[in-house]
């Protein structure tokens, strides 16, 4: 099954899936073909202006343009997500407060799309992450 | 690029012994057309998608609960990335923090591996209003 990660680029959460059998949903999936297309010289770091109206799909137009041009690389990894795997409290030096706002609408479009998910926090000590990756484990066996 | 080529990062636990040396040789002597850059934090792997992941497998075998893995969106050495062109690597802080946490992560994987049933962690609460009047007396001159 296919599982949306969040953070969308967290290590810790793909290996895990990858390692009990799952397909895991991340940024580093959407922004490969971005990043590599041979039809642009010189392929965008930043969002360009398709960008900002493939993201139209997913959040209003009040939305400031940053967070629209990341939800249109998020959006079509939350259409394909058949659940999901939400590492809250994650530290401050992981984005700045667009990469925040843009986590929370994702958060929210994938809750809306009913698929089972499981909210965990990053373990600080080693009872928290023996929890942690059980926890994991039984949610993703649950899946099959 | 080809879509079927893959780039892909491999970790190692801070607890293993394993080196990034180590890692790129043993990549060097599969002989199986796999580009692989040594790093700080492990290697860089890239090539055809069936035979990265292959090396993966092979390469966790050396250590099955201390060897993690991602993939990677920027190709090996791509100059926006690459340190050698001074290239950024704002992701950096994040590979950092979950790089430390994966000696946490090894010893739920034990976990799992025997079948423990593993304590339930304590719920953190607030500080209690003593304590923080404490700190705050042990400032304040």
């Amino acid at each position: 099954m296919k599982i949306f990660l969040m953070p969308p680029n967290s290590l810790i959460l793909y290996d895990l899936v990858e390692r009990f059998g799952h397909e895991p949903l991340s940024l580093m999936q959407g922004l490969r073909e971005k990043v590599t297309s041979n039809e642009i010289e010189a392929p965008p770091l930043n969002v360009t202006l398709d960008d900002v109206k493939k993201g139209l799909k997913y959040a209003g137009i009040e939305i400031p343009s940053g967070i629209r041009g990341r939800l249109a690389v998020y959006g079509p990894l939350i259409d394909q997500a058949e659940a999901a795997i939400f590492m809250e409290a994650a530290p401050y030096s992981f984005g700045c407060v667009g990469c925040q706002r843009t986590n929370e609408l994702a958060k929210l479009l994938v809750r809306k799309r009913k698929v089972p998910i499981l909210t965990l926090t990053y373990p600080e000590n080693e009872e928290e992450a023996k929890s942690m990756v059980v926890r994991v484990k039984e949610f993703l066996e649950g899946l099959k | 690029m080809d879509s079927n080529i893959e780039t892909r990062l491999i970790f190692i636990a801070p607890s293993s012994d394993l080196t990034p040396d180590q890692i790129a040789r043993f990549v060097h002597n599969m002989g199986n057309g796999v580009t692989v850059k040594e790093t700080c934090y492990g290697a860089v792997l890239e090539g055809p998608r069936d035979d990265v992941r292959r090396t993966r497998d092979e390469l966790r075998k050396l250590d099955p609960n201390r060897i993690f893995s991602k993939v990677r969106a920027f190709p090996v050495g791509d100059i926006r990335r690459c340190r050698a062109h001074h290239g950024s690597r704002p992701g950096f802080a994040q590979l950092e923090k979950e790089w430390k946490d994966l000696c946490l992560i090894e010893k739920g994987l034990i976990c799992v591996e025997k079948g423990e049933r593993p304590p339930e962690p304590r719920k953190k609460g607030k500080m209690p209003v003593t304590d923080l009047k404490k700190l705050i007396d042990e400032v304040t001159p």
